[in-house]
């Protein structure tokens, strides 16, 4: 890995991690524990598609982690960890399937899939399977908010290519 | 076929059976038994048709959350977590259970299991 490519993982590290303090202003609209936005998702899906997935885990790790550590709710830090790992390795798999313009596909499928990896610890940690009642209305918002971040990274990836072009 | 329309596809099925799930959810329960349960044990049954009206305290770790029983209805008066979204959740009417994850609480209606809620 060259100088550069750190840099610009670091960069990248640093937009999530303002996004997510950020995000964390934003009220919850519903009381449904686990509905949010996700905006920083817009920075993963991004680096899913433009960087290998070894560097796209460092970018998505320590966003969670140093993420946790700001907000300090270390207590969500398990649900972002095992909604993050599923989310990442799905979107992994799916990325070699679906091409760039399809990119709020898979920002749909990473949200559902990190819904289900959430509401999988939220059973482990309360012994008990009637959490899952939640995991449909994760779902649709996982499927809109999901949509949302998509688009935004499509957005932004079509922008920066333009940009490195001009540059 | 086109890869966006599978897509597009795909996105509104898991769509469907997700707003069917929530339906099904939603739907209100006749059972009146409500168990409140912490960290996997069934602390409390409750016949909520015959019950007067009471406060049940439950502590975790030191931090206490406050059940009302009023009127053959249940809901979390207070909650010692920060994020308060159990008190939020309102009064227990579905398949929705009031669940409390910092203090590993979940109060439901009995038998809302998957399986009686979902099918």
């Amino acid at each position: 890995m060259d100088t550069k490519k750190l840099t610009c993982l670091g960069l990248l590290t640093c937009l999530a991690l303002i996004i997510f303090i950020v995000e964390l202003r934003i009220p919850d609209i519903v009381p449904i524990p686990g509905v949010k936005l996700g905006l920083a998702n817009i920075v993963t899906v991004y680096c899913v598609y433009n960087y290998r997935s070894a560097e796209t885990a460092m970018m998505l790790y320590s966003r969670i982690l140093l993420g946790a550590l700001f907000s300090g709710n270390l207590m969500a830090l398990w649900y972002s960890i095992a909604g993050g790992t599923l989310c990442f390795i799905g979107m992994e798999i799916l990325k070699n399937i679906i091409r760039e313009d399809n990119m709020w596909f898979l920002s749909i499928a990473g949200a559902v899939f990190h819904n289900i990896g959430q509401i999988a610890v939220a059973v482990l940690v309360l012994k008990s399977t009637s959490v899952i009642a939640y995991l449909p209305f994760l779902m649709i918002s996982g499927c809109i908010a999901g949509l949302f971040t998509g688009l935004c990274a499509q957005m932004v990836s079509k922008r920066l290519k333009r940009a490195r072009k001009v540059s | 076929m086109k890869t966006r329309t599978v897509c597009i596809i795909i996105t509104l099925l898991v769509l469907c059976t997700a707003a069917v799930w929530c339906l099904s959810v939603m739907r209100p329960k006749s059972g009146k038994t409500a168990v409140i349960s912490q960290n996997g044990k069934v602390l409390y049954r409750i016949d909520l048709s015959s019950e007067k009206d009471r406060t049940i305290e439950v502590t975790y770790e030191g931090r206490k959350n406050t059940i009302e029983l009023q009127g053959g209805r249940i809901h979390m008066k207070c909650a010692d977590c920060p994020d308060h979204i159990c008190v939020d959740t309102g009064w227990l009417e579905d398949g929705k259970p009031i669940v409390c994850l910092p203090n590993r609480l979940v109060i439901e209606y009995e038998n809302g299991d998957i399986d009686g809620t979902a099918r």
